[in-house]
């Protein structure tokens, strides 16, 4: 199963993703996309997200069973503790491509 | 030029055998909202996962938007009108396959008698398993058909205690005549018809040519379709007569519930292609562009081969009537 978080996002890109998704709450989509359409879908959400966020929760192949894609202005990170992802905020002051301290 | 980013790509769309089957939609407007597919009603909003859908059933008190069908389309979605009367229309957008390679295999294999024997013969096979028919002309293979369809009614009569006085059937007006069995068995075979037409239009196959029927525009359906009615729609309608559901919408959904147990959707398809192709062929080809010539095979398109420029402007013939409305700003219409 995925699921797919959008946050303010750009008019018209919540209701393409309803095609292929189910909106369960306003920005929440669950679905079962194959992996080659759940990468196609996140390309496209991922260019198009613009001030807004994605966060894509799907199955992986490792302790936890899940990971974490995200996208976005001011997006909460995953950050890989050998193994474990956690997600790490952003600091109001970072820029965009630093990472936060551990 | 707007810019058309919603569009989907063949690489966008999930294959056949990975949808959902039907989604039937009634007393209902379907339209576009924020590149959406939207059922609205008096009571609710609705979004459909239209790419995730192998066929929309629109029953009656449906109005579709020209918006909605394009994303429909769009979606690879087969579009399909059933109505209360039996009477059934069919629209289909394109399909998630878009190569012309298991359509010309069908036209070659109906237009040889050899082959279209070959192919109705291995149609008959699946319903007598285990049986060799490769030596029945199409005048027995019929004949058996009929002694067993009998059987078998005859079989779910004593099963469930329902009382079987044969099928009525009026063709073009299906639920006028006959009792609720006839009128199940009718509801439930609209419903397969369905399902049946949105596999052969999405694999990229006609639903005209047959190989058992002929003459109709949906031949190849009710070929398809026959496969299995002995497995779905007879058993089911007999079964819902005995707990007293005699209502059309019992047949769909009794239907939709086994297909969706059994995967049939995958199954159909399967059949459909071996059917068509031989062992080992895949025609999952990827649309191209080509002109045919009788001596090359194929040549590029999207060429002009004109050795000297054609200027004359062909305008619209006196016979075509285009109706057509004043501008409007508001190209999204909002529901």
């Amino acid at each position: 199963m995925t699921v797919i978080i959008l946050i303010a996002a750009p008019e018209g890109l919540r209701g393409h993703l309803t095609r292929w998704m189910v909106e369960a709450s306003a920005g929440v989509f669950v679905g079962n996309p194959s992996r080659r359409i759940r990468d196609r879908l996140w390309e496209l959400l991922a260019t198009r997200i613009g001030d807004g966020q994605a966060i894509l929760i799907e199955p992986a192949a490792n302790e936890q069973g899940w990971a974490t894609r995200t996208a976005g202005r001011d997006r909460w990170q995953p950050v890989d503790f050998d193994g474990l992802i956690l997600s790490a905020r952003p600091k109001k002051q970072l820029n965009e491509n630093s990472r936060p301290a551990r | 030029m707007p810019d058309i980013w919603w569009k989907a790509d063949p690489q966008d769309l999930h294959r056949l055998v990975d949808r959902v089957s039907s989604v039937y939609v009634e007393r209902s407007h379907l339209d576009r909202d924020e590149n959406a597919v939207v059922i609205i009603n008096k009571q609710q909003t609705v979004r459909v996962p239209a790419a995730m859908v192998a066929v929309m059933l629109l029953g009656p008190g449906t109005r579709v938007t020209h918006g909605a069908i394009r994303l429909l389309a769009d979606s690879g979605t087969t579009v399909c009108w059933v109505g209360e009367q039996g009477v059934r229309m069919y629209a289909a957008g394109l399909g998630p396959s878009r190569g012309a390679g298991l359509l010309h295999r069908q036209a070659w294999l109906v237009t040889r008698p050899k082959e279209r024997l070959a192919v109705a013969r291995a149609m008959y096979n699946m319903r007598f398993p285990g049986e060799d028919v490769s030596t029945h002309t199409m005048q027995q293979l019929r004949g058996r058909e009929g002694t067993r369809i009998r059987k078998l009614y005859k079989a779910h009569a004593d099963r469930t205690g329902i009382t079987w006085n044969g099928r009525i059937y009026k063709a073009g007006d299906a639920f006028a005549a006959g009792d609720d069995l006839n009128r199940l068995l009718s509801a439930a075979n609209a419903a397969l018809y369905g399902i049946c037409h949105a596999v052969i239009i999405g694999l990229g196959a006609s639903p005209g040519l047959g190989f058992v029927h002929t003459g109709k525009a949906t031949s190849f359906v009710l070929d398809i379709a026959d496969l299995y009615k002995a497995e779905y729609t007879i058993p089911l309608a007999f079964d819902l007569a005995a707990q007293g559901l005699t209502e059309e919408r019992d047949a769909r959904l009794g239907l939709r519930d086994l297909i969706a147990r059994d995967k049939l959707l995958g199954r159909i398809v399967t059949d459909v292609k071996s059917l068509l192709t031989p062992e080992g062929t895949d025609f999952e080809d990827p649309e191209a562009n080509l002109l045919w010539d009788e001596h090359l095979g194929a040549v590029p398109g999207g060429t002009n081969y004109a050795n000297h420029a054609d200027l004359s402007v062909h305008g619209m013939t006196d016979n075509h009537i285009a109706v057509i409305g004043p501008e409007i700003n508001d190209i999204e219409s909002t529901p």
